[in-house]
């Protein structure tokens, strides 16, 4: 019996420990060299200065083979447990989200649901991680062969955590299908180990994100204002560094730039899971950003507002909510 | 004295002849060392499998061709659990990572393995030879009397092991964590 109990400890423990950390999203998207050479591509005036930008739609509208590697990634990652996000999908359910919220009123007054300006700027599609996919059929005398080019980015820091990259066996029989599937079945393996690492590096040295703090320009506030905790004077600046000391994993972070509004936090190192309420949760930037903004509150009188950009970045704006 | 020179000559030849005997006797040691080393795969990938699956070249040893060919199914496996797939030469093949990312992981699974590398045993399970004739030519060399090198093309169903083994417990999943 009591070997029982003790088996079903583990097991609650096991399951308790694993599980818990936020999963990233990720999405394939085609390089812009690859959409600007097939012509995939807008080009607009952006004060002057000619500016041109990858056609998503354009080029799943248009290019089969973009569609088939898709797919055959996105099988080959449903596999190892993380389905991508699809770009196509995705922007077609952002066009509804836009034209629904536009349309949907309350029954009683009428009233239309209440969007800010950043609500709107914020519909767009995003991944934590981007596959930025590139592959190029190239003609040698009478054979083909495939460049393939695959990096996973890290949205918020931009490193690059994963890569696979080579040009295959030219080959005058096969077919430019053939040669792409045969691309995408020889790459993704080695993509995956280094994504594996990159996640064990994760779960072992805590999640790299980046931080901002800024400062509303009304407050009256500034970061190099002087401010005494726990019997320390010190500018707000050096308080918050302090606390970042404190409360990332082996005090990793780097300040990279710092003004009297601004400072500029990199390759933070948050840990995975928190204990909030007695219970462990799984932490993102957003929760982290919080703590500091609540530090804030009870030591310096300060408000604050949290911002986040994704999974990876927050911003914590002083001087008011 | 022409009998002492040739008691001197005998004994020198018999120092001589031990010494070879020693030598050659620490070069089969070496040899036999290198042979159940746990580092020592002879493998080369040869093209892109289909979905799932490694087509390689594995070289294993063993007293007879039939025996070889045995070792190098073992060691086409065990390659791909703990050491991977390098990339081919001929651009045919990018590289593979090992299964396991654990350096420890055969100590740790000790039993698992035993049972799973054992005669008979479930490894046959994910590999398949591409050819059914028994190696020959270049790919059949008599390294001595008593031991045959053989070199196989086998396709491993890389994806099915890999599968089973996270399975098990004993390699960690992609997603494992979140």
């Amino acid at each position: 019996m009591k070997s029982i109990i003790s088996g079903l400890f583990i097991i609650a423990l096991a399951l308790n420990s694993f599980g818990q950390a936020k999963k990233p999203t990720i999405m394939v998207v085609p390089s812009d060299r690859l959409c600007i050479s097939k012509g995939y591509s807008m080009t607009f005036d952006n004060q002057g200065s000619q500016q041109t930008l990858p056609d998503y739609k354009k080029a799943f509208q248009n290019d089969g083979d973009l569609r088939m590697v898709i797919s055959k990634m996105s099988g080959m990652m449903a596999d190892r447990g993380f389905p991508l996000k699809d770009l196509e999908q995705e922007m077609k359910n952002l066009a509804n989200e836009a034209a629904e919220a536009s349309m949907i009123a309350s029954t009683s007054s009428g009233s239309a649901i209440a969007e800010s300006p950043i609500d709107v700027l914020k519909r767009t599609a995003k991944a934590d991680i981007i596959m930025d996919l590139d592959f190029e059929i190239k003609q040698m005398g009478p054979k083909k062969y495939i460049t393939f080019t695959l990096n996973g980015l890290d949205a918020y820091t931009s490193k690059n955590v994963a890569s696979a990259s080579g040009s295959g066996q030219p080959s005058s029989a096969a077919t430019p299908e053939i040669l792409l599937e045969e691309a995408v079945l020889s790459y993704m393996d080695e993509f995956n180990g280094r994504l594996m690492t990159h996640f064990d590096d994760m779960f072992k040295n805590g999640r790299e994100v980046k931080i901002l703090v800024k400062t509303f320009a009304n407050a009256g506030i500034t970061l190099e204002d002087e401010y005494d905790l726990k019997g320390t004077t010190d500018m707000l600046s050096i308080h918050i560094e302090d606390w970042m000391a404190d409360n990332t994993v082996e005090k990793r972070f780097s300040l990279s730039d710092a003004t009297a509004t601004m400072m500029r936090f990199e390759q933070v190192r948050i840990a995975m899971e928190i204990t909030r309420n007695g219970k462990q949760r799984a932490q993102d930037t957003r929760m982290f950003v919080n703590e500091l903004s609540k530090y804030l509150r009870e030591n310096c009188q300060v408000e604050s507002k949290v911002y986040l950009r994704g999974l990876g970045e927050a911003w914590l704006i002083v001087g008011e909510k | 004295m022409k009998r002492v020179t040739q008691i001197f000559a005998m004994v020198l030849a018999l120092i001589f002849m031990a010494s070879t005997t020693s030598q050659a006797q620490s070069k089969n040691k070496v040899r036999k060392m290198e042979y159940n080393s746990q580092y020592n795969y002879e493998v080369a990938t040869v093209a892109v499998g289909v979905d799932g699956t490694k087509l390689v070249k594995v070289w294993g040893y063993g007293p007879t061709p039939e025996e070889a060919t045995r070792h190098a199914k073992e060691l086409g496996i065990a390659c791909a659990i703990f050491r991977g797939f390098p990339p081919a030469s001929n651009g045919a093949a990018a590289k593979t990572p090992p299964i396991v990312t654990d350096s420890d992981a055969a100590e740790k699974n000790m039993a698992f393995f035993e049972t799973f590398f054992a005669p008979g045993g479930k490894y046959l399970q994910y590999v398949n030879l591409s050819t059914d004739a028994p190696p020959s030519g270049e790919d059949r060399i008599k390294v001595n009397k008593k031991t045959y090198k053989v070199g196989v093309v086998l396709s491993i169903a890389f994806d099915e092991l890999r599968k089973d083994l996270e399975k098990e417990g004993i390699a960690r999943k992609l997603d494992a964590g979140f």
